[in-house]
């Protein structure tokens, strides 16, 4: 298959995940929500059931879900709560929606409040102390209450056996996409920046099985490239999400390649396996506990400014000229920790932009000139 | 002979042209009061020929820049952004300019200039606070002009502060301001504080140094200039081009390009 078509699958893919889910239950499946961020997908895996992403849309209009949110709430967020309200995702058969920041945590109960009826909803804690063994034990406390919300779904019990192999199926899903990102960055006159979304957000919708075959056929085929000079610029981007298409063209449009990402939908999410021997909860635990470098984890040296450290240090490794920070509209943490950032990219050298984006802009001029600009100052 | 060149600056509010003869001399500009998506491109088009007595094919290099610049690529040479062309215009008039404030229809942009190239920026978030769409707004609900804010905030005797951030709530502000009786000057030179506020708090995010220059249509408002002067602690330039500033760099960027296609 030319690298061409395996692209086209992947956009395709990546444009109609309704299709996507339609699919699955039409083949019989079982398939559960997974709202960001860090929710153990192996869970689900091990039950024999789909896990499918939901971070938002880029096409829908938030309404019903202003019912349950104040004004100035995470577009993500309301869109999701939108889609579980207006029946786009009646066909799930579950769904796990994480706390790990302001925004979410309510809206887990407003998630619970309109929908336990509908479909399972199933709560999900995160400590803020990951590290400490009492911190492990709690996320395997919480982890093992969604194994029992996720076997009352699928109607049978999870295995330690089956969740080993589901441990060593997300793992090689994840180094699919590490490497993909690398290649992407080594190639970007064959993958734009558009096509690198597409790739990447397909991850959240495809069974990590098959996702994972297709993109270590693609990754084989780009490896096999020559590695050209590139006459554009070169980025990395850091943010929540941005896999908006008419973003990104702006990026392509003004030949500035994404080198690497500090994006909470793409990289941030596949840092970190877990082990594939010894206890399989404990190895999850573990897992997130080895998470770092995120503006939603709490790192108790924060005194030393080592995720924007971690951050410079992505784009000086890179090859990247600069940054481009996408500011999800009303995220606080994010807001928050920008000052630390600033600081460090500022000390390091490195030029960056901070675009205020939301999932409900359709207009993206003040974007273009500002990317455009960018590309000048570059 | 001489070389012309033509820059076209499509803003939001405003359509805007210059042309130039071999890279220095303006010899004609037009200005139209309406911008991207309207008839006024092409009338600031046609204008700006007309002037000089020109057609498009005299014309040796055209660059479009601006809110609405893509919508011109039928008939320019090439698109830049407003930002690169605003320093450039900046440079051109004011050759030790560092910072260059400009304050346009819909967005605020604050640059940051080395040796004349640009070498930092920021823009405001989406939101029409401190822009020129702020004072449109203002100037309709005062029931004046916005070309005679500036004169009338000068005659400002007593402080009023405009507190809101949001055009939509400061304009409330002011209505309940005027409902109170207070003196229109005095809002007026309330609004033009509540303009250079936020805006200094932009200009800071990138660093203000000596000379500061401001651009764009709201730097014919002396108030907000004054206003800003105070705010940042730093003197003012601005020009009596001031609107013709991104076309100008435009026309300038434009000659260049012509160059390097001269010299293959």
């Amino acid at each position: 298959m030319s690298t061409e078509v395996m692209l086209n699958e992947f956009k395709e893919i990546s444009q109609h995940p309704y299709r996507v889910l339609s699919q699955y239950k039409q083949e019989g499946k079982k398939v559960i929500g997974v709202l960001p961020y860090y929710a153990p997908v192996e869970l689900v895996v091990a039950a024999g059931m789909v896990p499918m992403g939901i971070w938002g849309s880029n096409s829908k209009t938030i309404s019903m879900a202003k019912e349950y949110c104040a004004t100035f709430y995470c577009t993500i967020a309301q869109l999701a709560l939108e889609m579980l309200l207006d029946g786009t995702l009646d066909q799930l058969d579950g769904i796990i929606t994480p706390t790990i920041c302001d925004t979410l945590r309510p809206m887990s109960q407003n998630i619970r409040v309109a929908m336990s009826e509908k479909l399972p909803c199933i709560f999900l804690a995160h400590p803020q102390n990951r590290k400490p063994s009492f911190g492990l034990q709690f996320t395997m406390d919480q982890y093992n209450h969604v194994k029992a919300e996720l076997e009352k779904i699928s109607g049978s019990a999870i295995t330690d056996e089956a969740l080993r192999e589901a441990i060593k199926v997300m793992n090689r899903n994840r180094a699919a996409r590490r490497e993909f990102v690398k290649l992407a960055g080594e190639h970007p006159e064959t993958i734009s920046a558009v096509t690198r979304s597409a790739v990447l957000r397909a991850a959240w919708f495809m069974e990590p099985v098959a996702y994972a075959q297709k993109l270590e056929a693609l990754n084989a085929q780009l490896s096999a490239l020559p590695v050209q000079p590139w006459k554009g610029r070169k980025v990395v981007t850091s943010g929540i999400i941005c896999d908006n298409p008419k973003l990104l063209q702006i990026f392509d449009d003004n030949k500035i390649a994404i080198a690497a990402d500090d994006v909470a939908h793409e990289s941030r999410a596949i840092r970190v396996d877990a082990a594939e021997t010894g206890d399989p909860m404990m190895a999850l635990a573990q897992q997130f506990a080895d998470q770092d470098y995120d503006v939603l984890l709490y790192d108790e040296h924060s005194n030393q400014n080592r995720r924007a450290d971690y951050v410079v240090d992505l784009v000086k490794k890179s090859g990247a000229q600069g940054l481009v920070l996408f500011m999800q509209q009303f995220c606080d943490p994010e807001e928050m920790e920008y000052p630390y950032l600033k600081k460090a990219l500022d000390d390091a050298g490195i030029p960056h932009i901070k675009l205020g984006i939301d999932q409900q802009m359709r207009d993206f001029g003040q974007a273009s000139t500002a990317i455009q600009a960018f590309a000048d100052v570059l | 002979m001489s070389v012309f060149t033509l820059g076209i600056d499509i803003g939001s509010t405003a359509s805007k042209c210059v042309m130039l003869a071999d890279g220095h001399e303006i010899v004609s500009k037009s200005l139209v009061a309406v911008g991207a998506g309207t008839s006024g491109p092409q009338r600031a088009i046609a204008q700006v020929l007309e002037n000089a007595g020109k057609t498009k094919e005299d014309m040796a290099f055209i660059l479009a820049t601006g809110y609405g610049r893509n919508s011109m690529l039928e008939l320019a040479d090439q698109q830049m952004s407003e930002l690169s062309c605003h320093a450039k215009g900046a440079s051109f008039l004011f050759p030790d300019v560092h910072t260059v404030v400009d304050i346009g229809g819909q967005d605020v942009k604050i640059l940051q200039i080395e040796n004349g190239v640009m070498t930092n920026f920021v823009m405001n978030d989406k939101c029409a606070a401190g822009t020129g769409r702020f004072l449109d707004v203002m100037a309709r609900v005062l029931e004046v002009k916005v070309e005679e804010l500036g004169a009338l905030g000068a005659q400002s005797t007593k402080k009023v502060e405009i507190s809101s951030t949001c055009t939509v709530f400061a304009e409330s502000e002011v209505i309940s301001q005027l409902a109170q009786d207070t003196d229109k000057r005095d809002i007026i030179n309330g609004i033009h504080h509540s303009v250079a506020s936020r805006v200094a708090g932009l200009a800071h995010r990138v660093g203000v140094r000596d000379q500061v220059v401001m651009t764009g249509g709201v730097a014919q408002n002396t108030g907000v200039v004054k206003a800003l002067e105070e705010e940042l602690g730093h003197i003012i330039y601005t020009s009596p081009l001031t609107q013709y500033n991104g076309a100008l760099g435009a026309a300038l960027f434009a000659y260049q390009k012509y160059q390097k296609e001269q010299k293959g």
